[in-house]
């Protein structure tokens, strides 16, 4: 039996007639290259594209989760006690953690030597964010910014975690970080 | 025969057993942290309690002989009500530091908590602190927080080990475990009460913090201390929890060793040097074939090897320690029969070591004694055969002795000694291949492949066929 679909489109003639309508996207889409074509020859910026990596957007959604943040304690170091929280239940298998032990310190046993989120697995669902009993990880909206001609390349380590810094989250003081990547106005 | 009613299912019991015991075989679920089938009953985490019919209170069910016709119930309101009250007060102190704790995944208190027990605590009262993380001995470390007091590790050294060595001390909430009169825990069976303790108040320092345990997976090995050839678990990465930017080495990786329970042979018990197995696995390993000193392919070295064999008169062969039957009877078919062979034993106890006690460990420390001294008797190295071609199959071999002939030396970890044999042939580990040891008494155990072979080790079943032309 042919499936009926809830959203079958109704075709007038026109539609029907199938070449108008080619003709019509295509002057749609011929348009659009041609202004973006005149105002990049009147050295003025055309359409909204961040030539990336030398550039990156900012109009990200305050929603977007893109980056994680490794949050720390007030003497600096880090917060994660290398539960493991985050790494068993993330779907992709993309954070890797090797736990040491510091019993000098009985309020922290236990804390990450390397934490390592691979990126080009990463598939920002977030689920390690709500795994971690500790508040230790956290997702800003800002993308993680890995280009790279190889996949190993695409790996974020503890440091780097723990210096980026968020820009829209009050809830919790971060240490002041390393300066961010330019940011480009589109 | 006793028969009884445990929740509306007739069980039978032997004369004597507990309706603890009989529940368990009969696949009646009762929780227990104190009773352990190898100690004696101690009665005192009253998890076990039971509801029987004609008794007022409840009853502890490890602590209560069956008798015939007798009632039970194990899962009836006021006995839940019972499990929920008694583990408010186990937790009363405890840290709940499951995050942090190797325990967890593993841990008989978390289980129950999360099957038997309520979210919060009732109590309004800080929590009492005990000490944390001391050093029970080099090998174990001790959370006082997390135990709870079941004394299974104390009845260990009483009945198991016969150390007397821990004891409870003080009273209340400030009772702990400890070792005995300041003396040190030096029990060659200590680290069993690192898996026997049902919480995490007793943990191995070598395994610490190394991983969870539910990214690891257990294989069944055979310990190669000693004679008595233990069963034990192996644990090594489960396949999806492989790691990618720490280090493909850890995939590779033992982590831990534990007892396999094989009651014909070690009970659900090992040894020190058992758990120690995969320290001694890590030991610094041949990897490349070596002719006359120079690297070669496995290929190379197995002409080298035959090339050697045609050109010798009378050659001879030192048989290994660790090898397995399997390896053994394809050596005695492929080359036994056509050279001279000698037996030796590679291992030796070490300082420091127990040398043989009437528990498990042996004082002939070498797995395949008894195979090897079946298929070939027992005959040491005899210099004045003025032998030309010596194959030493094992460790520790002194070079010196064998008289000046060829050397081919079959070694799965690097030869200590500063000369070089004539020809080296890396060969796989227990660790690598599956086969059986029979132990000193002739009782066969079983170990399986726990990793594969690196590319330029070989079997050294699958050799001997091949040296001889
Ligand atoms: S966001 Fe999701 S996929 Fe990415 S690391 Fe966290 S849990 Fe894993
Ligand atoms: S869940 Fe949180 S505390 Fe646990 S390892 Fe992950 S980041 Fe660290
Ligand atoms: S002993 Fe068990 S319950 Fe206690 S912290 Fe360890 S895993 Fe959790
Ligand atoms: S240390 Fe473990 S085995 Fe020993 S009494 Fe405490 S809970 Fe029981
Ligand atoms: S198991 Fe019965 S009281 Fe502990």
């Amino acid at each position: 039996m042919k499936k009926e679909y809830w959203n079958k489109p109704a075709l007038g003639l026109r539609e029907r007639l199938y070449l108008l309508e080619v003709i019509r996207g295509l002057c749609i889409t011929g348009g659009v290259f041609l202004g973006n074509m005149w105002k990049w020859l009147t050295f003025r910026k055309g359409a909204l594209t961040a030539y990336y990596p030398e550039e990156i957007r900012s109009d990200y959604s305050p929603a977007n989760r893109g980056r994680h943040v490794l949050t720390r304690r007030e003497n600096g170091g880090v917060q994660c006690v290398s539960c493991n929280m985050c790494a068993t239940v993330c779907p992709a298998y993309a954070i890797e953690i090797l736990s040491a032990a510091d019993f000098d310190d009985p309020c922290h046993p236990k804390s990450p030597e390397r934490f390592e989120i691979d990126y080009s697995r990463c598939i920002f669902c977030g689920f390690c964010v709500e795994a971690c009993p500790e508040d230790a990880i956290r997702m800003v909206k800002e993308v993680p910014d890995f280009p790279g001609f190889d996949r190993d390349a695409m790996w974020a380590g503890r440091d780097l975690l723990m210096n980026w810094r968020p820009t829209g989250d009050p809830a919790k003081q971060y240490p002041a970080a390393s300066p961010s990547p330019v940011e480009v106005q589109p | 025969m006793i028969e009884l009613k445990i929740d509306n299912q007739t069980v039978e019991a032997n004369e004597g057993e507990t309706v603890l015991q009989a529940a368990l075989r009969s696949g009646i679920e009762i929780p227990h942290f104190c009773y352990h089938p190898c100690l004696s009953v101690a009665g005192n985490c009253r998890i076990c309690l039971v509801k029987v019919d004609g008794r007022p209170k409840l009853v502890p069910s490890c602590n209560l002989p069956v008798a015939p016709g007798m009632t039970v119930e194990t899962d009836t309101e006021d006995v839940r009500a019972a499990r929920r009250a008694v583990m408010q007060f186990i937790t009363l102190n405890h840290p709940g530091d499951c995050g942090i704790c190797d325990k967890a995944g593993e841990c008989r208190l978390q289980d129950y908590h999360v099957r038997y027990g309520e979210e919060e605590s009732h109590s309004r009262e800080p929590k009492h602190h005990r000490p944390k993380f001391s050093d029970l001995s080099p090998r174990i470390v001790l959370d006082n927080e997390r135990c709870l007091l079941c004394s299974r590790c104390v009845r260990f050294t009483r009945e198991v080990s016969g150390s007397h060595q821990l004891g409870i001390v003080e009273r209340g909430s400030h009772a702990r475990v400890e070792r005995l009169e300041g003396r040190p825990f030096d029990d060659p069976y200590s680290d069993n009460v690192i898996g026997l303790c049902p919480t995490g108040a007793l943990l191995s320092r070598d395994f610490l913090y190394k991983s969870r345990v539910w990214y690891l997976e257990p294989v069944r090995s055979v310990c190669t201390g000693c004679a008595r050839c233990c069963s034990v678990n192996v644990w090594r990465r489960q396949r999806e929890w492989h790691v990618r930017a720490l280090g493909a080495e850890l995939n590779r990786a033992a982590y831990r060793v534990t007892p396999f329970e094989n009651p014909a042979i070690n009970g659900p018990w090992l040894c020190n040097k058992g758990f120690d197995l995969h320290r001694r696995m890590a030991r610094k390993r041949a990897l490349t074939p070596l002719i006359g000193g120079r690297e070669a392919t496995a290929e190379e070295a197995v002409q080298e090897a035959k090339r050697l064999f045609a050109a010798a008169g009378n050659p001879a062969v030192l048989a290994f320690a660790p090898a397995s039957n399997e390896e053994l009877a394809a050596f005695r078919d492929g080359l036994g029969r056509r050279v001279q062979v000698y037996t030796r034993e590679d291992y030796h106890t070490e300082p420091g070591e127990v040398a043989e006690d009437d528990f498990l460990i042996r004082g002939d420390k070498n797995p395949a004694s008894y195979s090897i001294r079946a298929l070939f008797g027992n005959r040491p190295y005899a210099p004045a055969a003025r032998h030309d071609l010596v194959v030493i199959w094992g460790e520790r071999v002194d070079y010196h002795a064998l008289g000046g002939a060829k050397l081919i030396h079959l070694a799965s970890f690097e030869p200590a000694g500063e000369t070089a044999a004539d020809l080296l042939i890396p060969v796989s580990t227990t660790f690598e291949r599956s086969g059986t040891f029979t132990n000193f008494e002739g009782k066969v155990n079983r170990f399986e492949k726990v990793f594969d072979k690196p590319a330029q080790v070989l079997h050294a079943g699958d050799l001997f066929g091949r040296l001889v032309p």
